[in-house]
C-alpha cells in the first residue's frame, strides 16, 4: 500500500514536472526548417536531454545533409552529412524523424573531418536531420527529406534468407585513400552484419553498436555510436586526419551482443612520396 | 490492407477528388493510340518517363497482333484502367477478341492490366509467375502510392499458363518463345515468324535509360548478344520507339557496359553512393530520357554488391 502511494506520488510528480518543464522547453525551440511533425519530440528527446549539454538550438543551412529525393531501396538509402563549415564540431547526431527508432548514429569526429557517409533503413518517407554540437554547446541543425515507399525497418535483413550469414559475421572490408594535398584521408569500411532492428517478427535486435578509429600510435581519430536504422552490412565513409608517418588505421568495435571487431587497415602514403628527394 | 486501401480511395473520390485532383489528373483516362508497325501488328508506345500522377503509369510499350484466331497481346500496362482502355482500343482497331496474353516479365508496368483479360488466357515464364506470387502485391502497393486513383480497383492477376513450350501458332502467326534473363530473373522475348517483329520486353530500351532493379548484367549482355543473332526485321523494345535498325539492342548494351564500368571505377576510387550517382554522362547518352534518375536508381541497385566484391578484405571479427 505504501509503495502504491509512493508510486502514485512519483507518477504525479513526473506528470507535474512534465507540465512545468515540458511546454516551457518546447516554446524555446526554433521553427524547424524541415517542418517535421516530430520536431518537438526529436528536440526534447535527443538534443535537449543530451548529457553533453547544448540547451540552445539553431537552424544552420551550412550543415549539409544529402540523400536521394526518392528512396529506391527502403533498406539502403545513402546519406552524406557534411558539417565542415562549423568551426569546432564536438559531435554529430543523425536522426530520421519518422522512423520507429529515430536515432541513426552519433559521430565524434575527434581527429577527423566533420563529415561522413553511410546508408539507412526507413519505415516511411521522413525528414533526415543532422544535429551538430559545436564548441559553444550550441546544437546546429541541417535537414533534408527523403520520400519512400517504406517498410525498411520492419523487414527481416537479407542475411536471414541465406544460411551462411553467421560464418561471415563481422567480416570487414576497408580501404584508405591518402590525399597528397590534405592530411585528411578517406576511409571506406564495410562490415558484414544483419543490423536487425528488433522490429521484424521473431528476430531480436542485433546490430553493430560502436566503432572507433585509432592510429597505430594510439591517437583516437574518431568514434561512432551506431543505432538500429543503419543499413545491413554497414558501409561507412570517414575522413581521418593522418600524420605522414601513419601507415595504417586501427578499427575497433563491437555489436550489442558483445561480438568484437578489431582490424587494421593499410593506409600507404601514395607513391608520389617516392618522388620527394 | 486491401479493404482499407479501397475504402480510402472511395472516400477520397467522393469528397476530395473533385476540388483537388483535376489540377493534375483530369479524368484518369488513358489516351492510348495504336501504331501499325507490320502486317496485323500494332503497338502503343508509352511515355519515356518515370511513373507520375500526370502520366498514370502510361510509360510502357504494349503490342497486339491480330490473327485469324483472335488477338495476341504482349504486356498489359500498369493498372486496371489501362487494361480497360487497351481492350477497348484492340476492339476498335481489329474488331476481334483477345485469345492470348503474354507477360514479358514481372515488373508492375507490364502486368497490372492483367485482370481485364482473365488469368486463364495469360502466359508467362515459370520464374515470372513465381516472382509475381511473391512480389506482385508489393509492386501493386507501390504503384497505388505513386499513381493514386489511376490504380483504382487494380488487383494482381497471376498468369495461369506457364511458358514451357517453344512456340504457339495463332492463324498465320507463329510466335517463338525466347526465354532469357538479365533484366530480371526471367525475361520472355517473342519472335513473330510471320512478320519478323522481335518483341524484347525490357531486355531492350531505346532513348530511355534502362532500369536495373532486378538486373544481372552479365546475363543481360548474353541475352542481348543472342537477340542480335536472331533473324528479325524490327525490334519492339519495352520502352522507346519501334526500331528497324537494332539501335535499341546496341544502345542498351553500350549504356549498361558504360554504367557498369563507371560504377566499378567509382568503387575503386573510393566514392560513396551519392558521389557515384553524379558521374558525368558521355555525349552519346545525353539525349537518353530520365538518365539522371535511372543512374541514381542503378547506383542503389548495383553499388552494394560491387563494393562487396571490390573493397579489400581486411579481417573478420577480432581475428
Amino acid at each position: 500500500m505504501i509503495s502504491f502511494i509512493k508510486n502514485s506520488l512519483a507518477v504525479t510528480l513526473m506528470i507535474g514536472s512534465f507540465f512545468l518543464f515540458g511546454p516551457a522547453r518546447a516554446a524555446e525551440l526554433p521553427e524547424d526548417s524541415a517542418k517535421s511533425v516530430m520536431w518537438e519530440f526529436v528536440a526534447n528527446e535527443f538534443l535537449l536531454s543530451d548529457k553533453d549539454g547544448g540547451q540552445k538550438i539553431v537552424m544552420d543551412d551550412r550543415i549539409l545533409v544529402h540523400t536521394p529525393k526518392l528512396a529506391e531501396d527502403q533498406m539502403n538509402i545513402p546519406v552524406h552529412v557534411d558539417a565542415r563549415a562549423v568551426k569546432t564540431v564536438r559531435k554529430i547526431v543523425v536522426i530520421a524523424d519518422l522512423n520507429p527508432l529515430p536515432k541513426v548514429l552519433t559521430y565524434y569526429p575527434e581527429n577527423s573531418e566533420a563529415r561522413l557517409s553511410f546508408r539507412i533503413k526507413v519505415e516511411q518517407g521522413t525528414t533526415v536531420r543532422a544535429a551538430v554540437l559545436d564548441g559553444d554547446g550550441v546544437w546546429r541543425i541541417g535537414a533534408t527529406y527523403v520520400d519512400a515507399a517504406g517498410g525498411g525497418c520492419s523487414q527481416p535483413a537479407m542475411a536471414h534468407g541465406n544460411d551462411g550469414w553467421v560464418d561471415r559475421l563481422a567480416e570487414v572490408r576497408a580501404k584508405v585513400w591518402r590525399n597528397p594535398a590534405s592530411e585528411a584521408a578517406k576511409m571506406r569500411v564495410s562490415i558484414q552484419h544483419p543490423m536487425d532492428t528488433g522490429l521484424a517478427d521473431g528476430i531480436p535486435a542485433f546490430f553493430v553498436e560502436k566503432l572507433e578509429m585509432k592510429s597505430p600510435q594510439g591517437a583516437r581519430l574518431g568514434r561512432i555510436f551506431i543505432h538500429e536504422p543503419v543499413s545491413e552490412n554497414p558501409t561507412i565513409t570517414l575522413f581521418p586526419k593522418l600524420q605522414s608517418a601513419t601507415d595504417r588505421v586501427l578499427i575497433q568495435g563491437r555489436d550489442n551482443e558483445g561480438n568484437l571487431i578489431k582490424v587494421s587497415v593499410p593506409a600507404p602514403v601514395q607513391s608520389s612520396a617516392l618522388l620527394v628527394k | 490492407m486491401d479493404f482499407f486501401r479501397r475504402t480510402l480511395l472511395a472516400g477520397v473520390g467522393s469528397s476530395l477528388a473533385m476540388p483537388i485532383l483535376p489540377s493534375f489528373a483530369n479524368s484518369f483516362a488513358y489516351d492510348l493510340k495504336a501504331q501499325r508497325i507490320a502486317e496485323n501488328s500494332y503497338v502503343i508506345v508509352g511515355e519515356t518517363e518515370f511513373f507520375t500522377m500526370k502520366n498514370g503509369g502510361n510509360i510502357v510499350n504494349i503490342a497486339f497482333i491480330s490473327t485469324k484466331d483472335g488477338v495476341v497481346v504482349i504486356d498489359t500496362g500498369p493498372s486496371r484502367r489501362y487494361g480497360i482502355a487497351l481492350k477497348k482500343l484492340i476492339k476498335e482497331t481489329t474488331g476481334q477478341d483477345v485469345i492470348r496474353v503474354y507477360n514479358t516479365h514481372f515488373h508492375p508496368d507490364h502486368f497490372l492490366g492483367n485482370q481485364v483479360f482473365g488469368a486463364e488466357k495469360i502466359a508467362a515464364l515459370p520464374k515470372t509467375i513465381a516472382g509475381l506470387k511473391t512480389t506482385g502485391e508489393g509492386f501493386s502497393d507501390n504503384l497505388y502510392r505513386l499513381l493514386g486513383d489511376w490504380m483504382r480497383a487494380t488487383e494482381v492477376t497471376i498468369p495461369e499458363i506457364e511458358v514451357t513450350f517453344s512456340s504457339e501458332k495463332f492463324g498465320a502467326h507463329r510466335f517463338e518463345m525466347l526465354p532469357m534473363s538479365g533484366h530480371t530473373d526471367a525475361d520472355l522475348a517473342i519472335l513473330d515468324h510471320h512478320t519478323g517483329v522481335l518483341y524484347t520486353g525490357d531486355l531492350c530500351f531505346l532513348d530511355r535509360a534502362a532500369t536495373t532493379p532486378h538486373a544481372n548484367l552479365s546475363k543481360w549482355y548474353d541475352s542481348l548478344k543472342e537477340l542480335k543473332k536472331i533473324p528479325h526485321k524490327i525490334v519492339f523494345p519495352g520502352h522507346g520507339p519501334a526500331d528497324p535498325t537494332d539501335r535499341s539492342i546496341e544502345q542498351t548494351e553500350s549504356y549498361l557496359r558504360w554504367l557498369e564500368a563507371e560504377l566499378i571505377a567509382s568503387v575503386k576510387s573510393g566514392k560513396d553512393m551519392i558521389e557515384a550517382a553524379k558521374m558525368p554522362i558521355p555525349k552519346e547518352f545525353q539525349s537518353i530520357k530520365v538518365i539522371h534518375d535511372e543512374i541514381e536508381r542503378s547506383v542503389a541497385h548495383l553499388y552494394p554488391n560491387l563494393e562487396e566484391k571490390l573493397l579489400p578484405f581486411v579481417g573478420q571479427g577480432n581475428k
